[in-house]
């Protein structure tokens, strides 16, 4: 498959604006530019692109949705906010490919009648805040960001936010609190921020893969578009392949291509030849999948089939010397510490889910503590406010359907064996 | 219309609202604990789930809307564990120690659990500790009691409109603090003592003195401080308030209380009160028995009666006082000691303006109810800080802000300074020529309105005379296209542009406007019963319903039920009888629940004017700064240990009612029908809703009121009377023109947030939150002067000097410095002197150069 996303990525200047252009970038913006607004939603349609956050959601739908409300101004934001542990699939994007981002962006913009735009970066992503502010600056400089882009008389205005390292600010409704200047909580839903969202005005939250796609699915048409990967989630996706893997790394694929392919094919398989134990197949919110169950496609409709989620494609690798127990404890201690606080079953259960996982890890669980465990996710699950609970509920239940047996040897022997 | 099934029971709803809202509704209960009726949903909580037929998990009712025909079940096996587990989750880092926590018994989650459970816990790991903080003087915080429903949060931020605290931390180490860190620089109004479920936060006038459940009553009542007349339930043992709560349900102010009205009520029990009358004897003044101080002061008003004529006695009603109280006042003195001579402080400010309004624009022009504040598309606000003088009142203002009103503030006001959409600043103490110039504005769009050719003509002759003289004045011309796009107008006057000499400028151009734009019309009103005496006959023109006592016919009615004459010449107004006092034309006065010697300019002015006088007569609660003057002192009965009735700003008439039996004080009326019958004109009365009877029957306005209808709410104007038209058939002629005032610095009064005066000073907690008089002086004022917040100043006038340590307000922005008069020896009145406008008859406070010097040293 040819490259979209990580075209020229192994050209040292790609994030130039002028080798961006030499590439063939921004032609899918002048060619935009020339179509109604209407159109362009049409071929995104035709695409049958989805979100590619997590949630999969259908985006010329998420599109539908903020157009047929009337209210302006629209706003349209990036989530740059990559904090999902695993995944680093935008950050090459981000950092090496901006223009494609922004190119992106200004093309929804006009599809969508929003004039301005936020791109919601990650707080730990320092360089790639100076990259695409540098990118924006030339971006501007060329007529492609500004009051009249191409002479148009198109109006894109476009600027970084930065977090401040707050996970749940991944979350739409967390990321739109934090733009307006607030703690970075979840909002209720209804109201979608397709009609009530930045400064209550309808806004677009899109990740950095979605809106880099666009100027491709332009280039090529919808149709053409729908052709690559899985059919009923199409496009090229990014991968991203840590843990014990022989090459780690950010890998773009066809949607759909399944996860023994990306571990032993692509990522050149189990490091030191190792044996195979676990994956987490998106990101750590994913339930983690055995080794024997990882012949399945890697998109949004195979994959809960599969017992998991494609999440955000961050495929987590873990061979036989892995502590399934400390796993747990470790992802348990990411989401207490990124809870935010505001319902109880998230502030509280992570927080208890924590000290039992770190007990038993520490030869100083209990019986019963595996019961424990599963109530208190069994509390949560499914009555938190917003993913974040779910998710880490999520990592305890599959944990201890797949490996029950060492958390009752860790429960049993008083120890973890895996320590020397 | 949306009918959905709650528990196998439809319901039928007429506006969208949640779930829980909808089963609240047909009475059905569910659980929350970060839901709160006051405040927008949350959704934190997850206690509130229910199951909905074709949904896929519990919802979360306080966030779901009620769909049409929707199927919902507030209680099952699912259910209950969830709540179950839920509970649990909130126990597991919380200190479990209700036994020594002054919430156990009204404490939502003590409630919960004990409903739903977990009876024992599992959690055995370390507690998460956070230390309380006693250091605010008020507001006890227990964070480990805090459930994090972030109620007091909402209720600071999206109501009450001090954003004073927050949520910090994240997780589960989120916690509720103060910005300002350990102790609260707020509003002090407590609200979020209403809505926190658990112990997290605590009064701390009350923490440790008692249990919910043994409280010997609750009784509800209005609030004593201001002119909103908030109603509140005043918790009581042993014949001690012990704590004042408000009822979201109830009154004009729908749960929301303020600083005065949630804290203040300490002066009830305090060591000053007095305790038996007392008698001037060689020069002091020395305890007595309540027949022979009675005796006393009737047999001497009877004397100055009989030797110098009724005219020569004048009466001081109190804004303090009950309407019952009030009107056996003023028929005490026009009968039994045959004047006229009624007013009260109020003529200072809001009987004043209120007069001039009603003369001019018809009765009833300033009843206006609260909630059209709210419902406003613009709100003029002129004169004074409403958030300050009228804390409730102010909340309105702040809604309306929130919900896209545009807020206009003419001159300062501080606590809207967040809400404000414009604000006009004129040139000090020239208010008037901006009214004026907006009015003339208004007028040459809309022109004559044609209902009234008198205020037409003043208008048509105002605008003439000041056409083509711009003040140049930023912001008016926005203020004029403002008001005339605007459908719905409110105008809140505060009683600072009143105390011109010129006054009644300003309050045509008020009135002006008010009919023009057909405004509604508030008063701020720093006393509970401003409108009530006057509504109760305590003016000097008019008998009670309002109705002129130079006119036969109503006299006539008056004296039939007396049995007595009424004189029939007007009497004289406040500071016409303090002046006639100086000169000896007043030789008796007698004030009930006042202190003039405090609450009218210049001071020295007003004691020197009391010492004139042959007898004195003051009835109260306290030994004020008037009382220590009086030949007899007679203690009286106050707040919570008597009934009546109060009226409120918006002409509302609530009932009070008698709480606690503290003091050997008498109520007020009863003592003035003890000396009626004394001095041959026999006033007798059963109780306060048998003098209420006799209103109903002699007044007009208040015709066949009853306390049943007062108690239900039910009293709001004009109750079954019958407003009467305008009497003033021309409008005054105004002086044109204005002085300007270049002096380095100007005194002025300021109206703070946390005092009223006697009252206030008396309140422990009060006087914690604002232990002393400030000056508040601009930034440039400030730095002209080389002071710094904290330094001690001397203030002097020609009238007096003063001390008190300096306070920098960044918001003033001319040179006008602001001192309040609460305070004994620091009062701002002590500093004034006075003139007074010819037609409203209030004091003019304007010009009044003060010198401001440093004293070394910090004080």
């Amino acid at each position: 498959m040819e490259k979209v996303l990580l075209k020229n990525i192994d050209n040292p200047n790609s994030a130039d604006i002028g080798e961006y252009r030499k590439a063939g970038g921004y032609r899918s913006l002048a060619k935009a530019l020339q179509m109604q607004p209407a159109d362009i939603v049409e071929e995104v349609k035709k695409s049958g692109i989805r979100g590619r956050g997590g949630a999969g959601f259908p985006t010329a739908m998420k599109w539908n949705f903020a157009m047929a409300d009337p209210k302006f101004p629209k706003y349209l934001i990036c989530n740059a906010d990559e904090g999902e542990p695993g995944t680093f699939k935008d950050r090459p994007i981000l950092e090496k490919n901006p223009h494609l981002l922004i190119e992106g962006m200004v093309i929804s913009g006009y599809a969508l009648g929003a004039e301005y735009g936020y791109i919601y970066l990650r707080g730990e992503y320092p360089a790639a805040k100076d990259i695409l502010e540098g990118a924006i600056e030339q971006a501007y400089k060329e007529n492609f960001l500004g009051d009249d882009i191409l002479g148009k008389g198109v109006r894109f205005r476009l600027s970084v936010h930065q977090g401040a390292g707050a996970y749940i600010c991944g979350e739409e409704t967390a990321l739109i609190e934090s733009i307006e200047g607030k703690k970075g909580q979840p909002r209720t839903k209804p109201p979608f921020p397709v009609n009530v969202g930045a400064w209550s005005m309808p806004t677009i939250v899109n990740n950095v893969e979605t809106l880099s796609n666009i100027p491709y699915i332009i280039e090529i048409g919808g149709e053409a578009y729908s052709a690559i990967g899985s059919s009923d989630c199409p496009g090229p996706k990014l991968y991203c392949v840590s843990g014990f893997v022989e090459n780690p790394g950010v890998y773009e694929l066809p949607m759909g291509t399944s996860l023994r392919d990306i571990i032993y094919k692509h990522a050149g398989g189990i490091k030191d030849n190792g044996k195979l134990k676990a994956v987490i197949p998106g990101g750590i919110s994913t339930p983690v999948l055995p080794a024997d169950a990882i012949d399945c496609a890697m998109d949004f409709v195979a994959m809960p089939k599969a017992g998991s989620m494609l999440g955000s494609g961050a495929v987590i690798v873990m061979d036989e010397s892995v502590c399934m127990v400390r796993v747990t404890y470790r992802a348990m201690k990411f989401f207490e510490h990124e809870s935010c606080g505001k319902c109880t079953p998230c502030r509280e259960g992570t927080d208890w889910l924590r000290k039992i996982l770190e007990r038993i890890e520490h030869g100083k669980g209990r019986e019963g503590d595996i019961n424990l465990l599963s109530d208190v996710a069994g509390v949560m699950s499914g009555r938190t406010f917003c993913p974040l609970g779910d998710g880490a509920a999520g990592v305890v239940t599959g944990m201890i359907k797949h490996f029950r047996s060492e958390f009752e040897e860790h429960i049993r022997d008083k120890q973890c064996k895996f320590r020397n | 219309m949306i009918t959905l099934t709650i528990n196998e029971k439809e319901i039928t709803l007429d506006k969208p609202m949640s779930v829980l809202d909808a089963a609240r509704k047909a009475g059905i209960k569910i659980p929350t604990l970060c839901h709160h009726e006051a405040l927008k949903p949350y959704g934190g909580c997850r206690l509130c789930v229910v199951e909905v037929e074709r949904m896929p998990k519990l919802q979360n009712s306080c966030t779901l809307m009620a769909a049409d025909g929707m199927v919902v079940r507030t209680e099952s096996e699912e259910i209950s564990r969830t709540r179950r587990g839920i509970l649990e989750f909130l126990l597991i880092n919380h200190p479990l120690d209700c036994p020594y926590c002054d919430k156990a018994g009204e404490c939502e989650l003590q409630d919960l659990v004990n409903r739903y459970g977990p009876t024992t816990g599992r959690y055995t790991e370390e507690k998460r500790k956070v230390p309380e903080s006693h250091k605010d003087h008020i507001l006890a915080r227990n964070m480990e009691r805090c459930v994090v429903c972030t109620r007091c949060v909402r209720m600071c931020n999206d109501v009450q409109g001090a954003s004073a605290i927050s949520v910090i931390g994240r997780g589960n180490r989120s916690r509720v603090e103060p910005f300002s860190s350990e102790s609260f620089n707020c509003e002090y109004c407590g609200n979020c003592l209403t809505v926190c479920p658990v112990g997290a936060i605590l009064s701390r006038l009350y923490i440790h003195s008692f249990r919910p459940w043994q409280l010997d009553r609750e009784v509800e009542t209005v609030c004593p401080y201001c002119g909103v007349g908030c109603s509140l339930v005043v918790q009581v043992r042993d014949d001690s308030i012990k704590r004042v709560i408000p009822r979201m349900d109830l009154g004009v102010n729908r749960g929301l209380l303020c600083s005065r009205g949630r804290f203040g009520y300490e002066y009830i029990h305090s060591e000053d009160r007095l305790r038996t009358p007392l008698v001037r004897k060689d020069g002091t003044l020395q305890q007595a028995t309540w027949s022979e101080a009675l005796d006393i002061v009737a047999a001497k008003l009877t004397a100055v009666k009989n030797a110098e004529g009724g005219a020569s006695i004048a009466g001081i009603a109190s804004p303090r006082c009950t309407n019952e109280d009030n009107y056996v006042f003023q028929r005490f003195m026009r009968t039994a000691c045959g004047t006229n001579n009624i007013d009260s402080v109020s003529r200072t400010g809001f009987a004043a303006a209120q007069k001039y309004f009603e003369d001019l624009l018809g009765q009833g022009i300033t009843a206006n109810l609260l909630d059209g504040l709210k419902n406003s598309e613009t709100i003029l606000v002129l004169g004074d800080d409403p958030a300050a003088v009228n804390p409730v009142l102010g909340l309105s203002i702040r809604e309306a802000a929130r919900r896209g009103a545009g807020v206009i503030v003419v001159g300062y006001a501080k606590g809207l300074d967040k809400f404000r959409t414009l604000q006009v600043i004129p040139r000090v103490f020239r208010e008037a020529e901006v009214l004026e110039e907006v009015l003339t504005g208004v007028f040459s769009d809309r022109g004559v309105r044609g209902d009234m050719p008198y205020v037409d003509k003043g208008i048509r002759e105002l605008s003439d005379r000041i056409s083509g003289k711009k003040t140049g004045i930023e912001g008016i011309d926005e203020t004029v296209k403002k008001l005339l796009q605007s459908a719905s107008t409110s105008i809140v006057l505060g009683m600072d542009i009143v105390q011109r000499s010129d006054g009644h400028r300003a309050l045509f151009a008020v009135a002006g406007l008010t009919y023009l734009l057909e405004a509604r019309l508030y008063l701020l009103s720093g006393r509970p019963n401003e409108q009530g005496l006057i509504d109760a006959g305590c003016v000097p023109d008019m008998l009670p319903g309002g109705r002129p006592v130079n006119v036969p016919d109503f006299r006539g009615k008056f004296e039939a039920v007396w049995k007595a004459a009424v004189p029939d010449r007007e009497g004289l107004t406040l500071l016409e009888i303090i002046e006639g006092a100086g000169k000896g034309n007043i030789k008796a006065l007698y004030v009930m629940g006042d202190n003039p010697v405090r609450n009218i300019p210049h001071s020295s002015f007003v004691k020197e004017a009391l010492r004139s006088l042959d007898f004195l007569v003051v009835q109260d609660i306290f030994l004020s700064e008037t009382a220590e003057m009086a030949d007899v002192v007679l203690p009286a009965l106050g707040w919570t240990e008597k009934s009546g009735t109060y009226t409120n700003l918006e002409r509302r008439i609530q009932l009070l009612r008698k709480a606690v039996e503290t003091s050997s004080g008498m109520e007020d009326w009863r003592i003035l029908s003890e000396l009626s019958r004394r001095m041959g004109v026999p006033a007798s009365y059963s109780g306060p809703e048998d003098v209420m009877r006799e209103l109903a029957r002699v007044s007009p306005l208040h015709r066949d009121l009853t306390y049943g209808e007062i108690a239900a709410g039910d009293a709001l104007w004009p109750y079954h009377g019958e407003p009467l038209r305008g009497e003033m058939y021309e409008v005054p002629e105004m002086p044109d023109g204005a002085k300007d005032y270049n002096a380095d610095f100007y005194l002025a009064v300021d109206k703070p947030l946390f005092h009223s005066g006697t009252l206030s000073r008396r309140s422990r907690a009060l006087m914690k939150i604002c232990p002393e008089a400030t000056v508040r002086i601009g930034a440039a004022g400030a730095a002209k002067l080389g002071l710094k917040e904290g330094d001690k100043v001397r203030l002097s006038t020609p009238a007096g000097s003063c001390e008190a340590p300096v306070s920098v307000d960044g918001t003033i922005m001319d040179n006008r410095v602001f001192l309040s008069g609460n305070f004994t020896g620091s009062g701002v009145y002590d500093l004034m002197n006075f003139s007074i406008d010819k037609i409203t008859k209030a004091p003019g406070t304007e010009g009044c150069e003060v010198k401001i010097e440093k004293i070394q040293g910090r004080g």
